[in-house]
């Protein structure tokens, strides 16, 4: 099918239209924005796919140049076959979304297949300016470059889209690269029911701290991960939901290099690990976007600001010890990243300005699965009764869900 | 027989048509707006004395159905616009309908005052009262001839029963019910009770985040009072027996065609969404309209649709644009002439497309005034989709998409049809031989 309209634009689209039925007269259209969600769903699914095609694609190069370099691959690479996007069966209900390969899907797209690649260089730009600054002191916290492989290889590799990082395909252990086994965290905005471009918005390597990276979580992983902010029930049930959906930056016996980023959508705090350094709130503005949460070694990541040291040997050894547990305490959070989204989401639809701060919230919302979106529906008094007021607020918030954290953005 | 219609009449209203219905006689039309008005039309006895001209539809009664209203408890403003209007068959000198919104359904009465009882001696010239110590007879009043009046009453407010959008309404063959449908629940009302009604259809899901599909249309079995069908925006169609139990939430029949892999593309969910769904008047098929086609189903077979007629595909290729400027929500409906032999539906550029399901032969109409003088026949048109333009085709790139014809009626035994365009209803009759 031939569309004008590239599956970013799409995205960006349908978000606005999301955004303004909310304020349109005669309340939330259900209908309407259910059929949004779909035109998402698709265009989200569409763009991941080809992003993990080229991803892939590099890293096949990657992989040969190494190769070349560096003598004992100890790491058997794994190759695994590059996956349509369909959705695990477990997502019957929205369907499997037969894009085809990922050849087809990319032969069909070109106008995507050049924005990726525009993204791609990017990116790459982007990571040489992290370069520089990372080898001179001050890391700005998720500027740092990746350390190790080379940065053109980490480039490829951190084209990866933080919320790409995914757990590997039927739980194959990793065997890339030193590869910090970070994990994609809870926030992974990819891993959940469909209608979530929060993942997409994540990505965008031109924002200030977009340093995505490959990060590859390790074999074992991802439920546990996903647990790990106690509530929402998206998240929770998104990693093994998109399991064996995309390859894992893993597969791509990704660089240990650069970062991860990750998104807490509870807490909406945005963590970026990169060779075990922790950083949170490194922008500028305040709060970047793009942290994420590595579980470099034993034991859990520690707090806001705490740095750990991580050894790439010790990588290999743990992640294959390594299980979602370790991913540790959420972030501490209740950081808003809304001046970081705020750019990037710009990025993406320039004449948003001053809706883009609740678009970013709509994103985290959406994030978390359609609820988020009927929040504003006049059902809530058929909602499942309140927890108990004894409850703290926040885990109150958590419980009930992304729909609650709707109303509270709102 | 599809012929060249000849226009009766062209009525601008003063606001835009959201619903466009004829009563079960034809002798009524009623329209409604988005400004919460309903506005009747009557159709002309036939004078002896003008056999030449049919009875044209002239103006009848103008009410407020429903105004704007705000629910203070969820912060939301519910729109007047008129979604449906369903006639009640007539049973005595009175019309009923059932007009609704998005929340509340009414149901008016329609009568006529033509004489007015005079002669009252309690009262003096001014209207007082007069003293009962003057009064020594008591006069019966007379009824004495009066300028027609048409007043309409609100005789039953159905309210605060629907949670989500009321989408559909319609009158049950029994004449003594009614069912609502919103996006995710059908209600069946009895007339006479306004304060309870039965939910027979719930597709709410436990966890909202679970939603794949909402309701999108629902009507009563013609003749089986048991049996209704409603329509998703998955594209599928549910028949329900309530014999079957209380709550129909299984279906009796299902009816979806398998997608074609080929169409396969951004949009497919949207435009697979059913806009409408009609029995036929035999009640043996129904019609499902999508954004680019419209479907005939047999009741007995569910796998697939027994026709299926292209709209306009020449917008398959244009989906994108359609869905940015929002004109891919469209809810177009559709219509089964009186003997439903022919299907009606509506497009852009005020367009409106007829198809004989018997020759398969099919035309596109146009509702515009500059081509519509009253006894003019109407020129048939066609969009060139590539190539070449002729001298009367329009491109598909000229269209106008703010110009769309989404309802039109066809009246029940004659070929007389009703287009909404906008603010302006066309009617249309065959013409006289």
């Amino acid at each position: 099918m031939e569309c004008a309209l590239d599956a970013q634009s799409l995205i960006s689209i349908s978000l606005r239209k999301i955004h303004s039925s909310r304020t349109q007269r005669g309340g939330i259209k259900l209908h309407k924005n259910l059929l949004v969600s779909y035109v998402l769903r698709n265009a989200r699914q569409l763009y991941l796919s080809e992003r993990y095609a080229e991803l892939y694609r590099r890293q096949q190069q990657q992989q040969q140049q190494q190769q070349q370099q560096q003598q004992p691959p100890h790491h058997q690479h794994q190759h695994l076959a590059y996956a349509a996007p369909g959705m695990p069966a477990s997502t019957a209900d929205f369907g499997p979304l037969q894009l085809g390969g990922g050849g087809d899907a990319e032969a069909r797209e070109p106008a995507a297949r050049h924005q990726l690649h525009q993204l791609h260089q990017l990116h790459q730009l982007h990571l040489q300016q992290q370069l520089h600054q990372h080898q001179h002191p001050a890391p700005r916290g998720c500027a740092a470059a990746a350390a190790g492989a080379p940065a053109g290889g980490a480039g490829a590799l951190s084209e990866l889209p933080g919320c790409a990082a995914l757990q590997p395909p039927h739980g194959a252990p990793h065997r890339g690269q030193p590869l910090e086994p970070l994990q994609p965290g809870p926030a992974l905005p990819l891993p959940l029911p469909p209608p979530a471009p929060a993942a997409l918005c994540l990505r965008d390597p031109r924002a200030s701290a977009a340093c995505s990276a490959p990060s590859a979580p390790p074999g074992a992983t991802p439920p546990a991960a996903a647990a790990s902010p106690p509530a929402s029930p998206a998240p929770a049930s998104s990693p093994g939901f998109y399991r064996g959906a995309y390859p894992a930056p893993s597969d791509f016996g990704v660089h240990c290099s650069s970062q991860t980023t990750v998104l807490d959508l509870d807490t909406h705090v945005v963590t970026t690990v990169e060779n075990g350094y922790l950083h949170q709130d490194c922008c500028a503005s305040a709060h970047c976007p793009c942290c994420g949460q590595g579980a470099p070694g034993p034991g859990p990541a520690s707090t806001t600001g705490c740095k750990r040291k991580y050894y790439p040997g010790q990588e290999e050894e743990d992640e294959d010890e390594e299980d979602a547990g370790d991913l540790g305490a959420e972030p501490p959070g209740g950081a808003p990243f809304a001046p970081c989204k705020r750019a990037r989401f710009e990025d993406f639809c320039p004449d948003s300005s001053p809706d883009a701060s609740n678009i970013s919230n709509l994103i985290s919302i959406f994030g978390s699965g359609f609820s988020g979106l009927v929040s504003r529906q006049p059902d809530s008094s058929e909602q499942p009764p309140p927890l108990n007021g004894q409850l703290c607020a926040k885990q109150a918030l958590a419980s009930l869900g992304a729909w609650t954290r709707a109303i509270v953005a709102f | 027989k599809l012929r060249h219609h000849s226009i009766t009449t062209v009525t601008l209203l003063p606001d835009i048509i959201s619903t466009v219905e004829f009563n079960h006689t034809g002798e009524l039309l009623a329209t409604g707006d988005k400004g919460g008005r309903v506005v009747i039309f009557q159709r002309e006895q036939e004078s002896k004395n003008q056999i030449h001209r049919r009875g044209e539809y002239n103006v009848y009664s103008t009410f407020q159905s429903h105004e704007p209203e705000f629910d203070y408890l969820k912060s939301l403003e519910i729109e007047e616009k008129i979604n449906k209007i369903r006639w009640l068959p007539q049973q005595n000198a009175a019309y009923f309908l059932l007009s609704t919104n998005d929340k509340t359904v009414k149901l008016w009465k329609v009568s006529e005052r033509d004489k007015r009882p005079e002669g009252y001696n309690l009262k003096d010239e001014e209207g007082r009262l007069r003293d009962p110590a003057t009064i020594t007879t008591l006069r019966v009043p007379v009824l004495r001839p009066m300028d027609l009046m048409v007043e309409a009453t609100p005789r039953r407010v159905f309210a605060n029963a629907h949670t989500y959008h009321i989408n559909s309404i319609s009158v049950n063959s029994d004449y003594e019910t009614y069912m609502s449908a919103d996006d995710l629940r059908i209600n069946l009302w009895n007339f006479e009770i306004t304060n309870q009604s039965f939910n027979i259809v719930d597709i709410k899901p436990a966890n909202m985040e679970e939603l794949t599909e909402v309701i999108t249309a629902a009507e009563f079995h013609p003749h089986h009072c048991n049996t209704f069908v409603y329509s998703s925006s998955k594209g599928t169609i549910r028949l329900c027996d309530m014999r079957a139990s209380a709550l129909c939430d299984r279906h009796t029949k299902f009816f979806e065609e398998p997608e074609d892999p080929s169409n396969r593309s951004f949009f497919s969910e949207i435009i697979s969404s059913i806009s409408d769904v009609k029995f036929s008047h035999s009640g043996r098929y129904i019609m499902t309209r999508d954004y680019l086609t419209v479907k005939v189903w047999d009741l007995n077979m569910e796998n697939r649709p027994i026709e299926t007629y292209q709209v306009h595909d020449y917008l398959r290729s244009k989906l994108c644009s359609l869905y940015e400027n929002d004109c891919i929500f469209d809810k177009f409906e559709c219509v089964w002439n009186g003997s439903d032999s022919v299907i009606m539906t509506g497009s852009y550029n005020n367009f409106f497309r007829m198809f004989d399901r018997n020759t398969k032969r099919d035309v596109t109409l146009e509702a515009s005034r500059e081509n519509s003088k009253p006894r003019a026949i109407l020129k048939p048109r066609k969009v060139c989709v590539g190539g070449k333009r002729r001298k009367d085709e329009i491109s598909v790139d000229s269209l106008d998409f703010s110009k769309k014809i989404l309802h039109t009626a066809w009246h029940p035994s004659e070929n007389i049809i009703a287009v909404a365009a906008t603010n302006n209803l066309y009617i249309f009759q065959d013409k006289v031989n």
